[in-house]
């Protein structure tokens, strides 16, 4: 813009202004705006601005192999990659009608639950942050990285792992490796009472995040909203128990929940799930060694697979909420229509709107970092 | 969009004959080398090594990099990974806000070549075709120590003059505009004087203007008010602005 092109812009005084509230932003959870109507420094609208991760997912799947799409999907959902190459998995199989090896299904749980911790972790450092306590956030990157550690021995890669294919997965464990996991375990449930002291009963924390966007259970029901959101509202609903896939249904586990539906209360579900999802892993560990046999069925040759026509829904527990792929089969070597049901669509976009509203500007990235929503998922 | 020859001098032409100013420069790279605030923007997946790379762990603040939250201040821009068009914008207007010298890394194959999504209708391919990139980290994505490593490889450009990327994007500005008209069509336009930033720096050149900037001229219009997001009464109904 050249300077002979710059004039003053005349307002009518109000007290009411807007805001871009990211794309660039600290506050915000990755490259996702809101834009904020202000009076003082109250929101009184807000509306969401997404779009900027887009790549357009569901159409690059539709033009690539089934087998090639697996490298993909990880790529939706960046903090929690693994149930997006289950979900899809799971959906290549029942359209194949496949039965996935006892072993492996075991094998997928331990990775589940391993993510959904490393989630977790990540989540509650970044809400930590936004109410200005960092230490937190420090802390639960690095213990996050105990468990990248697992998964780089255990799959070769830190973040994405493209270790599920359809029929089980790709290797075995290496030698020596749950004696590993029962340690990284070990370690962080000896992390908890630290967390405890240093953040979820901090009266910074609990003073700002208590009444901060608060749902009731029945504007989460009209909202879509799932997961631990859900939860904290005060129902007890998790894909895991109430439609058991993998082997779920033979372990034993806790479902938190917590009544208030504020931000305290979601990031207080995390934390409980937290414990949960150790408890969840040691019992796979204690199961894994009685479990032999193959870890993948065998498949046609993936270069011309064709999946025989249909069309199946199936739906997992992500750490952020329900996560479901709606897929498409015309018989042919590429899938005919893919659809992903991400949780964070629902918790970012009309969820967000509502919440913010009422809220003040300083605790808007507190009310999308306790709503745990996944831009990239968001944008697909 | 044709690429233009444009003898670039190279940095040891660029160097002062007296000794005196020459060391001087030497202490002033080296300065600037060991203390870095660094902008990333959150462009894409790779995003998600960064804060291992800056938390305890790794703490890249031992080579003196810390984050830094607006773009007046911040001497690095970092791109993690695919850019979408949209975002695109916003990291060039985020670019040309930030003051010389500034040095631009591109992370995650995708910025090399469009990575995983090269076939995608929503990402920009190459992103030094829009920017002037320093230095690349390839990889889907690149650990912690591969952006550490670059980090040490920038300053060591730095130190020795070779990072001028930004002195670049003023000698040939008519060349990236025209990219960027070419993907945003052509009546883009960012409020950065940019023309008027490189006879300022003394870098205007041959390539700093040509049809492209003509065509910015003649699109310039004074800056409208902008026209509200909300309508009044709070109603969220959208007007006006086009959605990229
Ligand atoms: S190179 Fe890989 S990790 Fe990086 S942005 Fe592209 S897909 Fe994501």
């Amino acid at each position: 813009m050249r300077p002979e092109n710059y004039q003053a812009i005349s307002h009518p005084p109000s007290n009411e202004y807007e805001l871009n509230f990211g794309p660039n932003h600290p506050g915000i959870e990755g490259n996702y705006a809101l834009k904020v109507k202000l009076h003082g420094d109250v929101v009184v609208a807000a509306r969401a601005d997404g779009g900027y991760l887009h790549r357009g997912f569901e159409k690059l799947m539709e033009g690539r192999l089934w087998i090639q799409n697996i490298a993909l999907v990880p790529r939706i959902c960046v903090p929690d990659p693994v149930p997006m190459e289950v979900c899809y998995s799971m959906a290549v199989e029942v359209l194949n009608d496949m039965e996935v090896p006892e072993r492996a299904q075991w094998l997928r749980v331990l990775q589940l639950e391993l993510s959904r911790i490393a989630a977790h972790l990540f989540t509650f450092g970044g809400h930590a942050a936004t109410t200005g306590m960092y230490t937190t956030m420090y802390w639960g990157v690095a213990d996050r990285d105990q468990i990248l550690d697992l998964f780089e021995e255990w799959t070769g890669g830190r973040v994405y792992h493209i270790y599920n294919i359809p029929g089980g997965v790709r290797r075995d464990m290496p030698a020596g490796f749950l004696d590993r996991v029962s340690c990284t375990m070990d370690y962080i449930e000896s992390r908890l009472p630290d967390y405890d002291n240093l953040f979820f009963t901090n009266q910074v924390f609990v003073d700002r995040a208590r009444d901060t966007g608060p749902m009731n259970q029945q504007q989460a029901l009209e909202w879509g909203v799932t997961g631990p959101n859900l939860r904290a509202t005060g129902l007890a609903f998790d894909v895991r128990r109430d439609d058991p896939y993998l082997v779920y249904d033979q372990i034993d586990f806790d479902i938190p929940t917590e009544a208030p539906g504020d931000a305290w209360a979601r990031t207080l579900v995390r934390r409980q799930e937290l414990k949960q999802s150790i408890h969840i892993v040691r019992q796979v560990v204690e199961k894994l060694p009685s479990v032999s046999g193959p870890v993948r069925t065998q498949i046609p040759n993936p270069l011309a697979w064709n999946v025989p026509a249909g069309e199946t829904y199936t739906r997992v527990e992500s750490s952020k909420g329900e996560l479901g792929y709606y897929v498409v089969s015309d018989g042919g070597d590429k899938p005919h229509r893919v659809h992903v049901r991400g949780p964070s669509s629902m918790h970012a976009v009309q969820v967000l709107e509502q919440l913010a509203v009422g809220a003040r500007l300083e605790d808007v990235a507190q009310i999308m970092f306790s709503l745990d929503a996944c831009p990239p998922e968001v944008d697909r | 969009m044709k690429e233009i020859d444009i003898p670039i001098e190279t940095s040891a032409a660029k160097r002062r004959t007296n000794p005196l100013a020459r060391v001087f420069d030497e202490l002033v790279r080296f300065c600037r080398s060991r203390s870095m605030f660094m902008l990333h923007y959150c462009t894409g997946c790779g995003a998600i090594e960064l804060p291992p790379a800056m938390t305890s762990r790794f703490d890249m603040e031992r080579l003196g990099i810390q984050p830094m939250v607006t773009p007046r201040q911040a001497d690095i821009l970092l791109i993690t990974g695919y850019v979408s068009i949209k975002t695109l914008k916003r990291v060039i207007l985020t670019y040309e806000q930030m003051g010389s010298p500034k040095y631009v890394i591109g992370i995650c194959s995708c910025t090399v070549n469009g990575g995983m999504y090269w076939q995608s209708y929503a990402t920009a391919k190459q992103l030094d075709q829009y920017l002037p990139v320093d230095l690349y980290i390839a990889g889907c994505m690149p650990r912690p120590e591969a952006v550490l490593e670059g980090m040490r490889k920038l300053m060591d450009r730095i130190r020795s003059g070779e990072a001028d990327g930004w002195e670049d994007y003023y000698r040939r500005y008519d060349w990236y505009l025209g990219n960027q008209q070419h993907l945003f069509g052509d009546d883009w336009q960012t409020p950065a004087d940019v023309i008027g930033e490189a006879s300022h720096y003394d870098l205007a050149g041959p390539g700093t203007e040509g049809e492209h900037t003509r065509l910015l001229q003649q699109c310039q219009k004074p800056l409208e008010p902008q026209q509200t997001f909300f309508q009044i009464g709070g109603s969220l109904e959208k007007k006006g602005e086009s959605h990229e």
